[in-house]
């Protein structure tokens, strides 16, 4: 299944918009609220500069696309992240008008795909409807989507049914999972960050459709969008939390005696607790989980809420950083309880599509330093199986506590010194002068130390024989080389 | 360059590694005009023998069973009144072989007497050694001395009528190039001579003055060049056979690394002057081992021929080649050599025994011995071969299991404990094992409280049910333990019998 993003990039707009400005029939009374609906609905053209992680020194880049927006509450218009991703010059257009609106991100969630955007000067907004939210539609419900999708200029209609209610991947993150609401109304590119109305309330944001399948539109169901805009309300947009274990289900019936269990069909195996996550030192690898915050496990790891099955990690999605869950388990013969706290994990993030970052980079005698992460790893087109297999192990083996980043060598370029060395190439670094490199700043300050030994040894992941540079000549070699490729800085390390 | 063998085309072994080789062989000139060579006692017909082999391997994941047949069609030649020499590819996995007269005129049913992957070669003899059939009319070829650059030689092909047809060709060059076992070069000729690549033959005898000199594996239509196993190579290997029990060729025991990169030599204190190649893993216990080498160590020199920065040395006539040869091409198991090197700067020598290396702990090749499996429960254990590993097909290295894979690359990591890597392969979907349907390609560490170190040892630990009727059995990754029921194991095992499955486990037939 492939998703795709609803968004409509300006490769593909050949539409040409003279003609909007001739319209301008007046709308019945009768639809004055439908009117009013129409004109909350903003069209929202993005200038990009999407970061190029093949050359982390060089700008990115440029290009653009077209999305939708909402008025949600003083100056506040809601959309999509992907949208908004990599901004550089957002514009928003009201419906019936030609004047482009300079507008800013305020925040921007790429793991749940939504974005609050503000115009620089709100006073055009005045008097515009800010839309109610709703709540969960009923399955089988109409639902209308409103937006400026492909196909013409102005604002588009599109009427379907609520199809499925599910938890699904979102896929601008390519990493998360949150609930979402299938409807059969065309969601075309373009229609991303608009608003599903229902009752003459938003129950949603259309974000992605199906490639693959005729009139399958998705929308981002109303307690994300809720849980988002409680989660800015302190000036900031936090990630997810996650209860930060996996589990196994317990259908096995040997495997329920042996932990002996009943023949109940409840509770999960823990088989893996994040380090540093929430549960890290209370709940352990083997402890059978039994309930989570009051509601009973099933041995598939779900959880009943409003007659429906869920998934355990659901219990989870509403809540924030600092945040408590009861849990209740089995460990051995014993029932216990806790209490964990929720906490975020960054690194967990390692492998998600990251946004509107400078990548980072270490520069140092034409070897090009990167930590690794899901876009280093796609542009790089890094196979390399010593790579995957610490990329894989990252989280779950804890490695990222001893290891931040893992500095990887991303390219080479040739120079005398380096003429010899691509067997160093996508590798990644474990030490530098014997020291374990523990993060990007780290391998800087070790390859760029003042007291550098004579030859400075690089030990990489798989290959076997050391990299040696002399240190004396790095600098040389740096010149020459950031010369030609005009690279500007011997580093970029982040903010 | 494209190489094809003349009749098998599934033998891709072939291809890759002997590009690389190619490229650094060195080609003489001038090139004499190829027909004008002399023609003397080599017209006549040495003796050939038509070889017909079904070649039938094991399915990678279906153990059990063997994938469907495929015959195969080469040429031999009489070495001795009952020994006939071929290369190992057309043999290998075989489960019927018969010899042919070149006329068609009588058969014989032959067996494997000796075989060695590595150097592709292989000795074959009647199945009946009283009934010698058309091979008794035959008179043995004897192996020629070792040719030169620039020598003629002649490659035999049978026709469909049973003529031989012979093809003069031009030793261009000298180089190594694995023939069938990836990774396992030897010394061969090169040699250039335009063939008839419709007159069906494979693993061709090359002669040169009435004698043996080579067996063609591959030739390259393109570029009308063949490569021969070097008659040094078949020496060394019919030497090794004769004494009665077959070593194998010998190896020093230790990975190597070029020394080309300048701040590499500077590091390693090597002089403008000096060659030789890092050692960058020395295996324990054989020859380099028990000679006090070490990882970092930087070999110079083998029996006096110094070794340069790529690894090459010069042979007296062949010319330059890679520094192996100097191990493996004439050297027998228990053969001494003194090896030169650099320690810190400093110019050291000893004397290493040469030794054959031992399996590692994952195979490379599963050739002729059926892959073990144990079934229990519907559960399919095996142990991790890189055969395995390579029946992912195409992108094998990317689409094999990522664990596995890990294990293959870094396999001293896992040896602790280990004879074998002891695997679940897949599972048979079954009631005892409801809910495990996930678990896949994961190592086995232990079965009811037992360690694993080989498939056997699973067996073992499995074979009688535990106290309380559940099997434990440890995993390297989650579950971390899967449970079966010992007695619904067992009556599943049972129905998978009946219901087709020949056997329930097979173990490695030697060890």
């Amino acid at each position: 299944m492939r998703l795709i993003p609803a968004f409509f990039f300006f490769a593909s707009l050949i539409f040409c918009s003279a003609e909007t400005t001739t319209a301008n029939s007046t709308p019945p009374p009768a639809a004055a609220t439908e009117a009013n609906i129409f004109d909350s609905v903003l069209r929202i053209e993005v200038a990009t500069q999407v970061p190029d992680y093949r050359t982390p020194w060089a700008p990115g880049g440029f290009s653009g696309g077209r999305g939708t927006g909402f008025l949600i509450g003083p100056n506040q218009i809601l959309t999509n992240a992907h949208v908004v991703a990599n901004a550089r010059r957002v514009l928003v257009t009201m419906r019936n008008s030609s004047r482009k609106l300079p507008a800013q991100v305020k925040y921007v969630a790429h793991d749940c795909d939504l974005a609050l955007l503000a115009l620089d000067d709100p006073s055009p907004l005045e008097g515009l409807l800010q839309l109610p939210i709703g709540e969960m539609p009923a399955l089988d419900s109409e639902v209308r989507a409103i937006g400026y999708p492909v196909g013409g200029d102005r604002l588009s209609v599109t009427r379907g049914i609520v199809s499925r209610i599910d938890f699904q991947a979102y896929s601008h993150s390519r990493v998360d999972s949150h609930l979402i609401i299938q409807v059969d109304a065309a969601i075309n590119p373009g229609n991303s960050g608009g608003p599903a109305i229902q009752d003459d309330k938003v129950i949603g944001v259309a974000f992605q459709g199906l490639r693959q399948a005729d009139n399958t539109g998705y929308i981002i169901p109303t307690p994300v969008i809720r849980r988002f805009l409680k989660d800015v309300e302190d000036g900031r947009y936090d990630q997810y939390v996650d209860l930060g274990l996996s589990h196994f289900s317990l259908f096995n019936p040997a495997m329920r005696k042996a932990l002996g269990l009943p023949d109940d069909d409840k509770g999960v195996l823990v088989t893996s607790v994040l380090p540093t996550g929430a549960c890290d030192g209370i709940i352990e690898v083997n402890d059978v989980l039994l309930s989570i915050d009051g509601k009973s496990i099933d041995s598939a790891g779900n959880i009943e809420v409003d007659g429906e099955l869920i998934n355990l990690n659901e219990v989870v999605e509403r809540k924030f950083a600092g945040d408590k869950i009861a849990l209740e388990y089995l460990r051995g013969d014993e029932r216990k309880e806790a209490e964990v706290t929720l906490v975020t994990v960054p690194a967990t993030r390692i492998y998600g599509v990251r946004y509107g970052e400078r990548p980072r980079y270490v520069f140092y005698a034409g070897l090009v330093l990167q930590p690794l992460n899901l876009n280093v790893m796609s542009a790089h087109r890094i196979d390399n199986l010593n790579v995957r297999k610490l990329y894989a192990d990252y989280l779950d083996e804890g490695i990222f506590q001893e290891r931040p980043d893992l500095v990887t060598i991303t390219r080479i370029e040739m120079d005398e010194l380096t003429s010899e060395l691509n067997e160093f190439k996508k590798t990644v670094i474990n030490t530098i002068n014997g020291t374990p490199v523990r993060d990007l700043q780290h391998a800087y300050d070790l390859l760029y130390a003042e007291d550098a030994p004579e030859f400075t040894v690089i030990e990489c992941e798989g290959v076997s024989r050391p990299l040696v540079i002399p240190s004396a000549k790095a600098k040389q070699a740096n010149e020459r080389l950031m010369q030609i490729n005009n690279i500007q800085s011997t580093h970029y390390l982040g903010k | 360059m494209k190489f094809t063998t003349i009749l098998i085309a599934t033998s891709t072994l072939l291809h890759g590694h002997g590009v690389d080789q190619f490229s650094s062989s060195q080609l003489e000139e001038p090139t004499p005009e190829v027909t004008s060579v002399p023609v003397t006692s080599e017209d006549e017909a040495p003796p050939l023998i038509r070889i017909n082999s079904t070649v039938q391997s094991f399915n990678a994941g279906q153990p059990w069973q063997r994938n469907s047949s495929k015959n195969r069609r080469g040429t031999g030649i009489l070495i001795s009144p009952t020994q006939v020499l071929t290369v190992a590819e057309l043999v290998a996995d075989q489960t019927f072989l018969e010899f042919e007269a070149p006329d068609s005129s009588d058969r014989v049913r032959a067996t494997v007497s000796i075989i060695d992957y590595k150097s592709n070669l292989a000795i074959l003899e009647p199945a009946n050694t009283d009934d010698l059939g058309f091979l008794g009319e035959l008179s043995p070829i004897e192996l020629g001395e070792p040719a030169a650059i620039g020598d003629d030689a002649i490659v035999w092909q049978l026709e469909y009528n049973g003529t031989p047809l012979k093809t003069k060709g031009l030793i261009r060059g000298v180089d190594t190039v694995s023939t069938f076992l990836p990774g396992f070069s030897f010394l061969c000729y090169n040699i250039k001579g335009s063939m008839q690549s419709s007159s069906s033959s494979f693993s061709l005898p090359v002669t040169r003055g009435g004698k043996l000199l080579g067996l063609l594996t591959a030739y390259d239509s393109d570029d009308q060049l063949s490569t021969v196993i070097a008659p040094e190579i078949i020496a060394t290997f019919l030497e090794d056979v004769g004494d009665g029990h077959y070593d194998g060729f010998p190896s020093l025991g230790v990975a190597s690394e070029p020394t080309e990169d300048s701040s590499f030599r500077d590091y390693l204190k090597l002089g403008d002057e000096m060659g030789g190649v890092y050692l960058s893993r020395i295996k324990p216990g054989m020859g380099a081992d028990k000679a006090g080498l070490q990882v970092g160590d930087v070999l110079t020199a083998i029996d006096g021929s110094p070794i340069d920065r790529r690894g090459y040395y010069e042979h007296p006539s062949y010319g330059i080649l890679p520094w192996t040869v100097l191990i493996r091409g004439e050297k027998f198991a228990g053969d001494q050599v003194r090896l030169e090197y650099l320690r810190d700067g400093e110019v050291k020598e000893v004397t290493a025994t040469l030794t054959v290396a031992e399996d590692p702990l994952v195979p490379r090749h599963i050739h002729d011995s059926a892959p073990p499996f144990l079934i229990k429960g519907g559960l399919v254990f095996q142990e991790l071969s890189s055969a395995y590993l390579r029946a992912y097909g195409e992108n094998w290295t990317t689409r094999a299991p990522l664990d596995l894979m890990h294990v293959l690359h870094n396999q001293k990591d896992y040896e602790e404990g280990r004879e074998r890597v002891v695997f679940l392969s897949r599972i048979i979907p079954n009631p005892a094992t409801v809910g495990y349907d996930s678990v896949n390609s994961q190592i086995i560490t232990s079965a009811n409280g037992q360690e694993i170190k080989d498939l056997k040892s699973l067996a073992d630990a499995l074979a009688k049910a535990p106290a309380d009727g559940i099997h434990t059995i440890g995993l390297s990754d989650a579950p971390h333990t899967l449970y079966l029921d010992a007695q619904l194991a067992n009556l599943v095992d049972q129905q998978l019998l009946q219901s087709g499955l020949p056997m329930l486990s097979r173990m490695s037939e030697d060890e």
